[in-house]
């Protein structure tokens, strides 16, 4: 069982999130877009493209012109997540030596690293509750809500408490092990698990989150960017340009009566 | 469930080409137009796909604020459609159903649709606030169109339809009485400043076609009369097609074969004239169909397309224009600010007819719409209608004493007395922009 959890799970888990992924969005990209739909004012140039886009997918700036309450607790809780993710990343690859880099000694470093991992994923797991529990209280959103929506949060939240018990109870996890282990994942010589409880549920249900991902609404990740890129694309112009004939009229547009080429 | 219109019978619809489906196999006939839909428009897919129903929209959406109809929050009408799709194009819909959020198609499913569908006025105010940028317009056109594709539609689209097929416009008006009203426009004119201003019909050899709402010949013709003595003004060789006398397209409303119709139509007409510009008058949605549709209907095109408010504003400086005394407002139609770029032309034109012009809030792309919007005038939804222009109108009536609303789009022309009306402001003047320019403009001897 530790075998299979330690050593094959996490490769089916990656697997399928990367194949699932890259299947989400080529089944949006290969569908054709036959009538634009810019949302004005568009931006005109690439660059003001790339400004509206990365204020959205940065600031969330459409939740911060709406509901502001909500805008702090999703943006933060992103933040968080992304922080949480990063350090994972580096606090792992350097045994929280990270902050080396910038003149201190490595037990400051390993000090701030645990200090900045603890208060990311506090932050995490209050603004996930706070989510939840807006979920629950207002009565349109309660009513909108599938069970999966609930499991969304709650597995997210599984997550960063299991993450969190290795932080704030006196179990010690010892991260050069984990080091080891997921080198050993990552250059696909897998080794043997460290043999910590609370270390395999973390990793366990992170590798349930990855399967899980795309098939739920966690792909709003990617599908957001289809999204907008959508809305942001510059309105057509004529007289229509005899080079770039019609496009848009593409055979695999299935709306028209009597075929597209009527 | 029991829609708040009047739909179309049998034989009405099948007059249209749209012939109803029998009841037994409406199931497989919208499953078969929803997958052609879904695989053949990105946005409807991708917007299906990705909500993570954080109900940001329900605040942001006047049907929903109007009528305090759960179906009407924005997220939960395109769920009307979301819970089929999931149930039946999505492997996780079809394994786990509920637990996803989808639903089996059952017999009240498409009379749900007819009815919500039906209360959204597709002004786009949700996609702005959407953080991915979900446009329930999209899910409503489609919505539309697979109902009308089987022959269920509201007898109000039915009988337009019958009338664009007949004459190319909304109001069935054929060639013989448009060049009447045309004629008794030109007496108008022709009494108020002594000149022979011009409203040319189907004339040839045209630089530019004209293509105002059918409604500025009856309702609404001090906005034609404004873009008659702008063009007169300018010097200009124009003319209006009778065989598009509508810049409207109701085909984008309800099918969007019919809009395509259209929009060739308007192609045609324009080639037939030999005209290298087309103008469309003041119409939301008709701006909307010929701005960004036809690039889908009928490219290439060899013309270019430009709006009325834009043209005027382009010309602005030269016109010979004296303020009117009136503290005057804009409402921004949803097509012109969310889907069509006119945002600040209608404003600096404002601002050089009247002394006082004043901003509601909000306004602009965060404008509230009308509640006539994407075709919503059935007289017999008017309890609906008016909670439908309720936002609006608490928007006007914070501005205080008002003499002249501006609303530059025929369905706004339609819907917007009704529901001030209704609630309580009687001595408002209210009309186009280009009623404006045509007021304010110094022409001959006066």
């Amino acid at each position: 069982m530790l075998y299979f959890v330690g050593q094959i799970f996490p490769y089916i888990a990656a697997a399928v999130f990367l194949v699932g992924m890259i299947w989400r969005v080529w089944t949006w990209l290969n569908v054709p877009v036959p009538f634009g739909l810019t949302l004005s004012p568009a931006p005109r140039t690439l660059t003001g493209k790339a400004a509206a886009f990365g204020r959205e997918l940065a600031l969330f700036r459409s939740l911060w012109s709406g509901d502001r309450g909500l805008w702090l607790a999703a943006w933060l809780m992103h933040v968080s997540l992304f922080m949480v993710i990063g350090g994972h990343i580096v606090g792992i690859s350097t045994l929280g030596n990270e902050f080396t880099a910038i003149g201190l000694t490595s037990e400051q470093s390993q000090r701030v690293s645990g200090i900045m991992a603890v208060a990311s994923g506090l932050l995490l797991f209050f603004t996930l509750t706070v989510l939840l529990y807006r979920r629950t209280a207002i009565p349109e959103v309660k009513r909108l809500s599938d069970p999966a929506d609930y499991f969304d949060l709650m597995l997210i939240l599984a997550v960063v408490v299991s993450g969190l018990h290795m932080r704030l109870t006196s179990i010690e996890v010892d991260i050069a092990a984990v080091r080891a282990y997921m080198g050993g994942i990552l250059s696909f010589q897998p080794v043997p698990i460290p043999n910590e409880w609370i270390f395999i549920s973390h990793f366990f249900l992170v590798n349930l989150l990855l399967l899980y991902f795309p098939f739920s609404k966690l792909v709003h990740l990617a599908g957001s960017m289809v999204n907008q890129a959508m809305l942001i694309a510059s309105p057509p112009v004529y007289p229509s340009s005899m080079k770039v004939d019609s496009s848009r009229v593409q055979s695999n547009v299935q709306i028209w009566r009597g075929g597209s080429q009527q | 469930m029991k829609p708040p219109m009047h739909v179309a019978k049998e034989n009405e619809v099948a007059s249209i080409g749209l012939p109803r489906v029998p009841k037994q196999d409406e199931q497989t006939a919208v499953l078969k137009k929803l997958d052609d839909l879904r695989s053949s428009m990105r946005s409807l897919m991708v917007m299906l796909e990705n909500c993570t129903k954080c109900g940001n929209c329900a605040k942001q959406c006047h049907s929903y604020l109007g009528t305090e109809d759960y179906h009407n929050f924005p997220a939960a009408r395109a769920d009307l459609m979301r819970r089929i799709y999931k149930r039946y194009f999505t492997w996780t819909g079809r394994t786990f159903g509920r637990f996803f959020g989808a639903d089996d198609f059952d017999a009240d499913t498409l009379s749900k649709w007819l009815t919500y569908f039906y209360q959204c006025n597709e002004c786009r105010r949700c996609a702005k606030f959407c953080p991915f940028g979900i446009d329930t317009a999209e899910v409503t056109i489609a919505a539309r169109h697979i109902l009308s594709e089987i022959g269920i539609m509201p007898k109000f689209m039915q009988g337009i339809a019958v009338n664009m097929n007949k004459t190319g416009n909304n109001m069935g008006i054929p060639q013989p009485a448009i060049v009447d009203c045309a004629e008794f426009m030109e007496d108008e004119m022709r009494e108020e400043t002594g000149l022979d201003i011009k409203i040319p019909i189907d004339k040839p050899n045209s630089d530019i076609l004209y293509i105002p709402s059918s409604a500025d010949f009856f309702t609404n013709v001090d906005t034609m009369i404004g873009a008659a003595k702008l063009f007169h003004y300018l010097g200009v060789n124009w003319t209006i097609p009778s065989t598009v006398l509508e810049a409207a397209n109701f085909g984008l409303l309800f099918n969007l074969n019919v809009m395509r119709e259209h929009n060739q139509r308007l192609k045609a007409a324009a080639t037939a004239v030999g005209a290298k510009l087309v103008i469309q008058g003041e119409c939301g949605h008709g701006w909307r169909a010929a701005k960004a549709y036809t690039d889908g209907c009928s490219a290439p095109v060899s013309f270019e397309i430009v709006h009325i408010l834009d043209y005027c504003d382009q010309h602005l400086g030269k016109l010979p224009l004296k303020k009117l005394p009136l503290r005057a407002t804009l409402h921004d139609p949803c097509n012109y600010a969310r889907a069509g770029e006119i945002v600040e032309q209608p404003r600096r034109i404002m601002r050089a007819c009247v002394e006082n012009f004043v901003e509601m809030t909000p306004n602009r792309d965060e404008n509230f719409c009308c509640g006539g919007g994407s075709g919503i005038l059935m007289d017999e939804m008017m309890e609906i209608r008016m909670k439908l222009g309720k936002k609006k109108a608490e928007q006007v009536i914070a501005l205080g004493k008002l003499d002249y609303l501006a609303m530059p789009c025929s369905i706004c022309k339609a819907q917007i007395p009704v529901v001030m009306k209704y609630y309580g402001v009687d001595d408002l003047m209210m009309g186009g922009v280009m009623d404006l320019v045509g007021k304010a403009m110094i022409l001959g001897e006066a």
